[in-house]
């Protein structure tokens, strides 16, 4: 702090000097070049990396697409879950196969059951909710990757708000506006760097995956099916997660701690239930080395089945219908963009099936 | 809402639009002060409640003051002005803080007493627009200035969007009189303000949140404890980042205000390349530390009561001025140890201050370095959250390893942020005694021009993350 005593220069007005300069000329050189950057940034993407422009699928847009529980359609069917349910299922075929435009709230990455608990907190909630189970990721302490989703759709400022919608047209505009080709993620994930003495594994980054509309139906990225490099890219970072994933607790604690998800699963399927709404449990398809390590660390005996019965609800496991294996996942975790549609239409001829079977009336899942 | 937003552009442009539009100078300010409510009220539209508080109680308070002659009355009127402003810090502010420490004590003396929950939120910005209402009806109280003649430049003045939520902490003497009369910005003010804001964004966008930030929150975050290196590369990014952070912050502001043809004062002079603490507290927030100067230090009697009196004003101002950061024992460690520093300083210039060697660059060097390397000390305490993870810092910068060890920083992050610190170094060291302005001015045009479209280019391709500014948190 200054420590002089005499001085109360701070409280004059003190008009600031402008450097002299000509200071159109050095705009009019700053725009054309900075345009002239951005177009050959833009450029790069779209043509050498064959990016397009596509949502972002950031908080605000799912806060937007949250918000319509809330508002006029708190009938509709609701999906969450994580990645595979993102992407696998068609919400137009949904929509043309029941009559009902789904909301999906499913998140990459991300464990469904806290968005589960918050659903079923929600009283303006009464519709179908379509839970998707990626079993490593039911073990995540919290929601995961997208841990502040919940906190932004309660939180969010009207400056928020309003951001989301005015950056729609930029995401729809600009190809090189996405999460993928920050300049900071673009630079930390070149293999000039070398690796570091004695750095325990630190997760790579998960490359873009899916091209999104506003509703947040996303497909498969066409790149990560017909591209090879970028292919093996992907399955790589698979690879990498799925070799370093953290040991299992010890056998007791992890019983109680199941058994605690489990008795929180059964307390929310409950309480929709009591409101006049159903809860339906899916396994989306895995294949190649995904699938050997889901077998191996969370087989279905021991969490699919235990959690759909802790329901008491239907639960749809793809190995048990040849209709919902019978799909490409190119790159070992989600279906191709080509089978979703077919995929999309045999799981809700199933799920129709099952709860008229089991005398389960909603008006969306009548045959 | 957020300088880093896009609703800021758009309110910008709509701001700038009405304000070069022909009408008179009333509706401007109207129409300044109504952008001003909708600013803050894009955050949490409630608590506009609160600047309408403080702007009636200050604006009623300041004229009974003035209109005052017996002392015993305007000291009950400024304390009127004081209790309600602190009252409302206070309680939004240091209310959990102060539950949870008189729950500590009853514990200590034995009386189980549990303190309720505080579920309240922080005002943004509430700790900025509190001392800047407070020293209105200061000044106006200790005869400094007079009360302003309109409640709408007033309102203004409290509320004035560009440093409403975060500084520079303006002096009514410095801002209303710019409210009084007509302004509109010449091309070269609106251009040079543009320019401004382009700066304060790259320091905010891309050096702080893009560069800087995943290091120091690397660091802070680890659950191990992490080697020598590490915690200096973290506390170095943390050093970068918050200044790049606030003074990005105050540059937007002043750019801003620069576009709708007002002058803000400076609130960063490149304090990096300070020598020594009163150097740096020339240079480091220096409309906080000169509010904290003249409306505590000097009233507690600053200098003038003895060298012994003076320490201890020196600390009391140093401890609150840590506290004012937030709510945490950390921040009043952080400010306890510049007061520290300054005494040190003083002392030592007292004892050595005529020596011949120190005014040479070599020494001044040594210094400059020395001041650098005890503020990052000091940065730890400021950034971690809880005294154990600054404890270990500490001992861990200080060469005094922990067992079990684990880098967390990548080749990557190393990479960027000893690149980035040496710019910020090299930065201030070139700028010590020098403007922006001058220095700019001294640049050919197309040089100056190359720059900014690199800043630009580099806050577009960056993309931001949307992270709040830090300061917004005090």
């Amino acid at each position: 702090m200054p420590s002089s005593t005499s001085s109360f220069d701070s409280e004059e007005v003190v008009l600031r000097e402008i450097p002299a300069l000509s200071w159109s000329r050095v705009t009019l050189v700053a725009l054309v070049l900075a345009a002239v950057g951005l177009g050959a940034w833009e450029a790069y993407w779209r043509v050498a990396q064959q990016y397009d422009a596509s949502y972002r699928n950031s908080d605000g847009q799912w806060a937007e697409v949250r918000r319509r529980v809330d508002a006029n359609e708190p009938n509709a069917t609701v999906f969450i879950g994580s990645s595979r349910t993102l992407f696998d299922i068609d919400l137009d075929v949904w929509k043309e196969e029941t009559g009902v435009h789904g909301i999906q709230l499913a998140l990459e990455g991300s464990n469904p059951l806290p968005v589960l608990t918050d659903l079923a907190n929600d009283d303006d909630f009464h519709g179908l909710l379509v839970v998707g189970i990626t079993p490593p990721l039911l073990f995540l302490p919290g929601i995961g990757l997208r841990a502040e989703v919940l906190e932004h759709y309660y939180d969010e400022t009207p400056s928020q708000r309003i951001a989301t919608r005015l950056s729609y047209p930029l995401e729809t505009t600009f190809a090189y506006y996405n999460l993928d080709t920050k300049l900071f993620t673009v630079l930390g994930r070149q293999a000039w760097w070398p690796d570091r003495p004695n750095l325990p594994f630190q997760q790579p980054e998960v490359r873009k995956l899916e091209e999104m509309r506003r509703d947040r139906q996303a497909d498969l990225w066409d790149r990560v099916e017909t591209d090879p490099e970028f292919h093996a890219i992907v399955t790589g970072t698979w690879r990498a997660i799925l070799e370093h994933l953290p040991p299992p607790p010890p056998e007791d604690i992890a019983r109680a701690k199941f058994q605690a998800l489990l008795d929180q699963i059964a307390e929310d399927v409950a309480k929709i239930r009591a409101r006049g709404g159903e809860v339906v449990f899916i396994r989306p398809p895995s294949s190649d080395f995904f699938r050997e390590v889901e077998r191996k660390a969370v087989p279905r005996e021991r969490v699919w089945d235990p959690v759909v019965g802790a329901a008491d609800a239907v639960g749809v496991h793809f190995e048990d219908y040849p209709a919902l294996s019978d799909v490409r996942t190119p790159e070992w975790s989600h279906i191709a963009t080509g089978d979703k549609a077919r995929w999309t239409r045999s799981l809700i001829s199933i799920l129709k099936k099952i709860m008229t079977d089991r005398g389960i009336h909603r008006p969306e899942m009548q045959t | 809402m957020l300088f880093n937003s896009l609703t800021f552009l758009v309110f910008f442009a709509v701001v700038l639009a009405l304000q070069n539009a022909p009408l008179p100078w009333k509706v401007k300010k109207t129409n300044l002060l109504l952008a001003s409510y909708l600013f803050y009220a894009a955050w949490n539209p409630p608590f506009v409640i609160l600047l309408w508080i403080s702007t009636v109680l200050d604006w009623r308070v300041a004229k009974r003051i003035y209109a005052e002659e017996r002392v015993s009355r305007r000291r009950g009127w400024l304390a009127v002005s004081v209790l309600v402003n602190l009252g409302l810090l206070g309680y939004f502010k240091y209310g959990e803080f102060l539950l949870e420490n008189w729950q500590a004590l009853m514990s200590m003396v034995g009386v189980a007493w549990t303190a309720p929950d505080w579920d309240i939120v922080l005002p943004v910005g509430i700790s900025f627009y509190t001392f800047q209402t407070m020293a209105y009806s200061l000044d106006v109280y200790l005869r400094r200035a007079k009360p302003a003649d309109s409640l709408l430049d007033f309102a203004l003045f409290v509320t004035f969007f560009p440093q409403l939520v975060a500084g520079p902490i303006v002096r009514p003497t410095q801002l209303i009189p710019q409210f009084q009369k007509p302004v509109r910005a010449t091309r070269n003010q609106l251009l040079w303000g543009l320019g401004l804001m382009t700066l304060g964004l790259f320091e905010k966008i891309v050096i702080a949140d893009g560069a800087l930030a995943p290091a120091a929150d690397a660091v802070f975050g680890a659950v191990k404890p992490v080697p020598f290196s590490d915690a200096w590369l973290g506390t170095l990014a943390f050093a970068g980042q918050i200044f790049s952070d606030f003074a990005g912050y105050s540059t937007v502001a002043i750019g801003v205000a620069l576009c709708l043809g007002f002058s803000l004062p400076d609130n960063f002079r490149f304090p990096y390349a300070a020598i020594g603490f009163s150097d740096f507290w020339r240079r480091w927030h220096i409309s906080l530390s000169t509010w904290l100067r003249d409306y505590l230090y000097i009233p507690l009697g600053g200098n003038r009561k003895g060298w012994h009196r003076t320490q201890v004003n020196l600390m009391i101002t140093m401890l609150l001025g840590g506290l004012w950061h937030g709510a945490a024992w950390t921040f009043v460690v952080w400010g306890g140890l510049h007061g520290l520093y300054l005494g040190v300083e003083r002392f030592l210039q007292r004892r050595f201050g005529g020596a011949k060697i120190a005014t040479t660059f070599g020494f001044k060097l040594f210094l400059g370095l020395l001041t650098y390397f005890l503020v990052n000390l000091t940065w730890v305490f400021f950034r971690a959250r809880e005294f154990p993870t600054a404890w270990r810092m500490t001992r861990t910068m200080l060469g005094f390893g922990v067992e079990g060890s684990e880098p967390v920083l990548s080749s990557y992050l190393v990479v960027l942020v000893v690149a980035v610190t040496a710019g910020i170094l090299l930065v201030h060291g070139f700028m010590r005694n020098r403007s922006l302005e001058q220095v700019v001015a001294k640049s050919p045009w197309w040089l100056v021009g190359s720059g900014w479209a690199a800043m630009l280019l580099l806050i577009l391709i960056a993309q931001g993350s949307g992270d709040a500014f830090i300061y917004f948190q005090f």
